[in-house]
C-alpha cells in the first residue's frame, strides 16, 4: 500500500482511530448491550409459506396478553414506500400481516416474555391458519400471462417499468459487431455481522417515546417511524449506538421496527427485538437479484458504439420505506455503459415483485451488477473478435481529456483517469508473464486467469439527482453542529450514523485541519436525534462529501467569530491576525482559542461591545455540482482454477483507485479492503437461493457463505488522487467502490482461463458447481 | 434452574441458570458481560468467541452447566492482561477493526493462536481464523496484528528461521 499522505497536515494523514478504544476493550454499547429494568424481550411469529391466504391467528390459551397481531398494535399506519411515482405501484408493507403472507420470514405475529427463550417457547405455540398460494419465485417467469399475482389489484407482478434512452439504437441495426449475453447475479443478504436490533421504551421524565435501532440514518427513520405511529416528532428520540455494520441493510425501516416500538407505547415499558441470523438470512434486507439480457454494439476496431437490453430487478414482495428499490433499476440501467464511451442505450427495465424477503441497497447498489454485465461483455466481445480485453478497454475508456462526459446513462464523470488506473493494475500483475505461464500450463492441471474490470462510483450526488430520481426523502444536504466548550475543546455534533467507516476520525480531522487544534481534543457526537441537527446519514458513499463539508464550513464560521474576538482581546483589527497552533496571533501579541472560548462563554464583559456570546454555529452544506463525483479504479485479478472441480483461489490481486484527496489514507484504505472482501462474497461464494415453492435455502452461516480470512487474498493498492472540482479539499466518497468490480474482474479471470474451451461464466457467485459444470458444457462433458 | 459456580474472570461466582442456557446467555445476560458478542448463534462466526479453561471456544455453543467448576475468561477479563495489551495495541496500530462487533471475539482468539504459535506466518494466521467472520476488514489488518503482535511477545520465536507453510 502506499499513499501520498501530507503529514504537515490533519487532511491527509493516517491518523489511527478514536473508535478504536471502546471496541478493543468489550466496552462498546450495541442495541443489545443496552440494559434496562422490566426489559421485555420480543420473538416473531414469521410466516412458514412463501405466498398464502391469511385465515387467523389463534394465541395460545392464556397467553392473550403476551401475543400481539398488527389488530393489538392498532392505531398503527402502513407507510406508502417507494418513489413518488404514480407509475410505482403500492406495496402496503403492515409491520405485522394482514390478509395475506408474501414472503416466508414475513412477521405475523409477536410475543413477549422475560427472554428471548422463554418468547420464541410461546412463539412456537402460536397457531397461524393460512391459505397456501402458488409461489412466484423467478423475477423473469412472473411477468409472462398467468403468472399468480401477488398483488391482486395489480395488472402484472411489476412494481414499475421503466426505460432508459440515449441516442439511437435503432441506428446500430446493421452495426458490424454484435454480441448478445445473458447474465445473472443471484440473491444475496447484507450480513452485518450484528443483526437489526431495537429496544424501545417510554421516557416519563422526558413524556417521549426512545428508539434504540441498529441503523444507518436515525433521523431520517424518525420521520418514518413518527408517521406510522403516529406521534409528533417532538416526542419521539431515535438513538443508533454503536452500529456492527450496515452495509445498506439497516438504511430502511423494517416492520419489525415499527412493531417493536408500537408495543412499547403499548405496553408502557422497555421491549426489544434482536435479530438472530436466521431471521437475518431470511427477513432482513435482500440486495443484487438482477437479470440482464444485453446486446453490445462495435466496430471492426473493437469501439464500442452502444448497449441495448432487458433487466429484471427481483425485488422481493414489498418495497421498503422509505424508497423501496426503484433506484436498482434506473442506477443498473444507466451504469450499463460503465466508463466507456458509447453513445447509443436502449434499456428496458421491470422492478419485479416476488414472494422473496423485501429488496433493499447493499454496498454498491445496483453498480456491481451493472458492472458484470458490462464488464462481462465487453471481455466477451473482445474473445469474439481475438483481442485482448486489456486492449479492448483501453480504445473504449472515457479518457482524462474528454471529462466532464456525460455517459449515455447521463452520469456526469467528473474528473480522474480511468486509462490510467487500468495500466497500472496490468504492471502490476504483469499481464505478460502471465500470458507466459498460461503458455506453459501448471503442473498440477490448474488453469491460471487474469481478468480486468473498471468500475466508476458516483459519491456525493445532491438535491437534483435524488429529486430527479423522485426519491420520498431527498438527501442533499447534511449539516453540523461545532460547538467549542469554554476551555477550548470541541463538540462536533454531526447528522450521519458512524457505523465503522471512521467518522469519528476523519471528521475530527477535518475540524482539527480547520480549527488549528488536534483531534484529540475535537469529540465527534452522532447517531442521536436529540443530539445533532438534522441529517440523513450514512449511506451511497456520501458522509466525507457533505458532512466533511459541514463541518469544514461550520468549522470556517466559529473560527471566524474566534479571530475577531481574539483581535478584540489583542486591540488589534481582525485583518491584522493569523491563526496557528490553536492560537490567534496579532502584530504584538497571541491569545489562545480557549482563552477566547472561555471569554465568549463565561466572560462575556471581555467580547468585543454587541457582539453575542457562545462560540457555536449551525450550517448545513451541499456542493454547487448536484451530479456527485466519481471514484473509480481498475481492479485486475489472477485466479487458478481446478477444471474438474471448479474450486477457484485467487493469487494475486491488484487494485488502482482514485477517490480524489484522501483525509485518512489509512481509512480509505480498510474501506477498499473491505469493499473487496465483500465482492469476493458476491463473485464466489454468497447466495439466498430459494426453492420453487419460495423457501428459502441459506438460513444459517453453514449454507449462506461468508468469506472468511482463507478466502481472501492479501490486496495490493495504488492510489491515483485527482482532487474533485468542487468538494471540500477534493475529496470524493468510496465507501462502496471496492465492491462493485470483484465480480466482473473474478469472473472475466475464470473466462480467461477457460478462453481456449470457450465456456461461459455468466452468473454469481460463481460457486465450485458453477464453474465445473460450465467448463463441462464447454467440453461437450454436459448435455 | 441449576446452581453452577464458575471462576469468572479471576472471581467465583455463583448462578442459577437453565439446563438450556448458552454460556453466552449467561455472560451478557446473567453476568452484565456485554462485550461477548453473538453474530451467529450457531457456532459459526467466532463472535462470542472466550476462554474456558484456557482454551478458545464459542460460548453460543457450550451450554453454561457445562462450565460448572471450571475457569471461564471474556474480553472484559483481558482489561490489563499484558498480553492482550500488545495485541489490542497492534489491532489498532493496523486498522484491524472497523465496526468493531467482530473485535472482541477475534482478539480472543488472536490471542489464543499467538499462544499455540509463537511465530505464525501469514498462511497459518488465515487458516487459524477460518472460523472468525469479520464483515468489514477483508482481514488484511487483522492478519498483520497478529502476526505484529506474536513478532513483538516472541521475538526469539521470530528470530528462528522456519520452514515454508503452504497455503
Amino acid at each position: 500500500m502506499s499513499a501520498e499522505a501530507d503529514t504537515e497536515s490533519w487532511i491527509g494523514a493516517r491518523l489511527l482511530r478514536k473508535e478504536d478504544g471502546r471496541h478493543l476493550l468489550g466496552a462498546s454499547t450495541f442495541v443489545a448491550d443496552i440494559r434496562m429494568p422490566r426489559l421485555l424481550d420480543v420473538a416473531f411469529v414469521r410466516s412458514q409459506m412463501a405466498h398464502a391466504g391469511l385465515i387467523d391467528i389463534i394465541k395460545p390459551e392464556g397467553a392473550q396478553d403476551r401475543v400481539f397481531t398488527f389488530a393489538d398494535l392498532a392505531p398503527l399506519k402502513v407507510l406508502e414506500a417507494g418513489p413518488e411515482l404514480a407509475a410505482f405501484r403500492q406495496s402496503p408493507y403492515p409491520a405485522l400481516a394482514q390478509g395475506k403472507l408474501r414472503f416466508v420470514g414475513q412477521p405475523v405475529a409477536m410475543c413477549v416474555a422475560a427472554s428471548r427463550g422463554a418468547a420464541e417457547d410461546l412463539a412456537d405455540q402460536v397457531l397461524v391458519e393460512a391459505e397456501e398460494l402458488d409461489a412466484v419465485v423467478d423475477a423473469v417467469a412472473a411477468l409472462r400471462p398467468g403468472a399468480p399475482l401477488l398483488f391482486d389489484t395489480w395488472p402484472d407482478n411489476a412494481f414499475i417499468h421503466a426505460d432508459v434512452n440515449e441516442g439511437d439504437i435503432a441506428s446500430l441495426a446493421q452495426a458490424p459487431v454484435q454480441i448478445r449475453r445473458q447474465f445473472k447475479m443471484n440473491r444475496q443478504a447484507t450480513v452485518s455481522l450484528e443483526g437489526r436490533g431495537v429496544l424501545a421504551y417510554w421516557d416519563h421524565r422526558l413524556d417521549e417515546l426512545v428508539v434504540y435501532l441498529s441503523t444507518q440514518g436515525p433521523h431520517v427513520m424518525r420521520l418514518g417511524l413518527a408517521e406510522a405511529l403516529g406521534l409528533p416528532e417532538h416526542k419521539l428520540r431515535v438513538v443508533a449506538p454503536d452500529v456492527g455494520g450496515g452495509f445498506g441493510g439497516k438504511n430502511r425501516l423494517m416492520p419489525e421496527e415499527i412493531a417493536v416500538a408500537a408495543l412499547a407505547l403499548k405496553l408502557r415499558r422497555p421491549v426489544r427485538w434482536i435479530e438472530d441470523r436466521r431471521e437475518h438470512l431470511i427477513a432482513s434486507v435482500h440486495a443484487r437479484e438482477h437479470h440482464y439480457d444485453i446486446t453490445l454494439f462495435a466496430d471492426r476496431d473493437g469501439i464500442l458504439l452502444g448497449l441495448k437490453g432487458e433487466v429484471h430487478i427481483d425485488s422481493g414482495a414489498y418495497a421498503l420505506w422509505p424508497t423501496g428499490s426503484f433506484m436498482e433499476a434506473s442506477m443498473a440501467a444507466r451504469n450499463l455503459p460503465g466508463p466507456y464511451r458509447m453513445r447509443h442505450l436502449a434499456v428496458t427495465t421491470h422492478t419485479v415483485a416476488t414472494n422473496k424477503a423485501p429488496m433493499g441497497p447493499y454496498r454498491g447498489v445496483a453498480r456491481p451488477g451493472a458492472c458484470f454485465a458490462i464488464e462481462r461483455a465487453v471481455d466477451e466481445l473482445a474473445h469474439e473478435m481475438g483481442m485482448e480485453p486489456l486492449e479492448l478497454r483501453r480504445r473504449n475508456l472515457v479518457s482524462a481529456s474528454d471529462m466532464p462526459y456525460r455517459t449515455a446513462g447521463g452520469l456526469r464523470l467528473d474528473t480522474g483517469d480511468y486509462p490510467r488506473a487500468l495500466s497500472e493494475v496490468a504492471d502490476m500483475v504483469d499481464v505478460p508473464a502471465l500470458r507466459r505461464r498460461q503458455a506453459t500450463g501448471e503442473d498440477d492441471g490448474r488453469r491460471i486467469g487474469v481478468g480486468f474490470a473498471v468500475y466508476t462510483e458516483q459519491s456525493g450526488h445532491g438535491a437534483a439527482e435524488w429529486t430527479k430520481r423522485r426519491s420520498r426523502v431527498v438527501p442533499g444536504y447534511e449539516s453540523a453542529t461545532v460547538r467549542m466548550l469554554p476551555d477550548g475543546t470541541v463538540h462536533l455534533l454531526v447528522g450521519i450514523q458512524n457505523h465503522g467507516q471512521g467518522l469519528e476520525t476523519t471528521l475530527a480531522q477535518i475540524a482539527a485541519h480547520e480549527l488549528t487544534l488536534d483531534p484529540a481534543d475535537i469529540s465527534v457526537r452522532h447517531g442521536d436525534t436529540s443530539v445533532s441537527p438534522f441529517g440523513f446519514g450514512t449511506f451511497a458513499s456520501r458522509s466525507i462529501v457533505f458532512s466533511g463539508g459541514a463541518v469544514a464550513k461550520t468549522c470556517r464560521l466559529v473560527l471566524e467569530k474566534a479571530r475577531h474576538i481574539g483581535a478584540h482581546l489583542l486591540q488589534t483589527d481582525y485583518a491584522q491576525t493569523h491563526v496557528a497552533d490553536g492560537v490567534v496571533h496579532g502584530p504584538s501579541g497571541k491569545v489562545s482559542l480557549a482563552e477566547i472560548a472561555r471569554a465568549a462563554t463565561i466572560r462575556q464583559e471581555l467580547l468585543p461591545q454587541g457582539m453575542t456570546p457562545s462560540l457555536e454555529a449551525t450550517a448545513s452544506y451541499e456542493p454547487e455540482e448536484s451530479g456527485g463525483f466519481f471514484s473509480y479504479g481498475a481492479h485486475a485479478v489472477v485466479v487458478a482454477v481446478e477444471p474438474q472441480t471448479g474450486v477457484v483461489s485467487i493469487l494475486d490481486y491488484a487494485i488502482a483507485e482514485d477517490c480524489g484527496t484522501m483525509i485518512n489514507p489509512l481509512i480509505v484504505d480498510g474501506q477498499i479492503i473491505g469493499g473487496v472482501a465483500q465482492g469476493i462474497g458476491t463473485a464466489l461464494y454468497e447466495e439466498i437461493p430459494y426453492g420453487e415453492t419460495g423457501q428459502p435455502l441459506a438460513t444459517t452461516f453453514g449454507d449462506y457463505m461468508v468469506p472468511c480470512a482463507p478466502e481472501i487474498p492479501p490486496l495490493r493498492i495504488r492510489h491515483l488522487v485527482t482532487p474533485a472540482l468542487g468538494t471540500e479539499y477534493g475529496v470524493k466518497g468510496m465507501g462502496e467502490g471496492g465492491a462493485i468490480a470483484p465480480p466482473a474482474a473474478i469472473a472475466n479471470a475464470i473466462a480467461d482461463a477457460f478462453r481456449d474451451v470457450g465456456a461461459k461464466f455468466c452468473e454469481t457467485p460463481l460457486t465450485p458447481r458453477r464453474v465445473s459444470d460450465a467448463v463441462a458444457l464447454a467440453c461437450g462433458e454436459l448435455p | 434452574m441449576m446452581s453452577i459456580t464458575l471462576m469468572l474472570n479471576g472471581e467465583e461466582t455463583v448462578q442459577s441458570v437453565e439446563p438450556r442456557a448458552i454460556l453466552a446467555d449467561l455472560l451478557r445476560e446473567g453476568c452484565g458481560l456485554t462485550g461477548t458478542h453473538l453474530g451467529c448463534e450457531h457456532g459459526a462466526c467466532g463472535a462470542c468467541t472466550v476462554a474456558l479453561d484456557g482454551m478458545a471456544v464459542r460460548a453460543c455453543v457450550v451450554l453454561a452447566v457445562m462450565c460448572d467448576g471450571r475457569t471461564v475468561e471474556t474480553i472484559e477479563g483481558t482489561r490489563g492482561d499484558p498480553v492482550m495489551d500488545v495485541i489490542r495495541r497492534h489491532f489498532h496500530e493496523h486498522h484491524a477493526l472497523q465496526c468493531g462487533f467482530c473485535t472482541p471475539g477475534m482478539l480472543m482468539m488472536a490471542r489464543d493462536i499467538i499462544a499455540r504459535h509463537p511465530c505464525p506466518d501469514e498462511a497459518l494466521i488465515r487458516a487459524q481464523l477460518s472460523g472468525q467472520v469479520c464483515r468489514c476488514t477483508g482481514y488484511m489488518g487483522i492478519v498483520a496484528a497478529i502476526r505484529a503482535a506474536a513478532a513483538e511477545l516472541h521475538p526469539e520465536a521470530a528470530a528462528r528461521p522456519t520452514l515454508t507453510r503452504n497455503a
